[in-house]
């Protein structure tokens, strides 16, 4: 609990695994800096 | 967002547990400009297919973001006509956020969610009645407003 979000890279891998888990997905546009 | 709201424990407990988490750069492509991205941090919520349903540009502290994110969620099952899993995440909002700026939204939404799943007018009477006590100065409360007649 109150770890780091391991955040997906891949839009595939985010669509696969919301279709697998049955969740929505967050994608997030951010600036790296 | 990257450096105050997502580490916060209760965020990230959220967003691990209810969501498919998705980051990548404000000019990645082809999805900034699939998803027209012109400013960060802009967070879209997508359904199983990719389909945007919610989105907001610009900060959000951790306690605004997890009630924004349920009212995003509740958007999901909402459009798609998932009335009882839409009205669950609209009532976990309003009960957890009642003060956050996602709730006059998540009562108008639960509203018409009550209407379309009972066909019943009642439910959009109460949304305006609650939105003018709780919230008079909402935009929600100025679009529900013809339900005072019902």
């Amino acid at each position: 609990m109150g770890e780091k979000i391991s955040w997906e890279s891949e839009f595939a891998t985010a669509l696969n695994r919301a279709k697998a888990e049955g969740k929505e997905i967050l994608l997030s546009f951010h600036n790296p800096g | 967002m990257d450096a105050v709201t997502y580490p916060d424990s209760k965020v990230s407990d959220f967003i691990e547990t209810k969501m498919i988490p998705l980051q990548v750069p404000y000019n990645h492509q082809p999805l900034s400009t699939d998803f027209n991205v012109q400013w960060t941090p802009t967070l879209v919520i997508l359904d199983a297919v990719g389909k945007e349903h919610h989105r907001t540009v610009g900060f959000l502290g951790p306690e605004e973001l997890i009630p924004s994110l349920l009212l995003g969620v509740a958007k999901v099952h909402f459009d798609l006509e998932q009335f009882d899993p839409a009205l669950a995440n609209l009532e976990a909002l309003l009960a957890g956020y009642p003060k956050s700026d996602a709730a006059p939204e998540a009562i108008f939404l639960r509203g018409v969610s009550r209407y379309k799943s009972t066909h019943e007018a009642k439910p959009l009477k109460e949304a305006y009645e609650l939105l003018q006590a709780q919230y008079p100065g909402s935009e929600w409360t100025k679009r529900a407003y013809p339900y005072r007649l019902l």
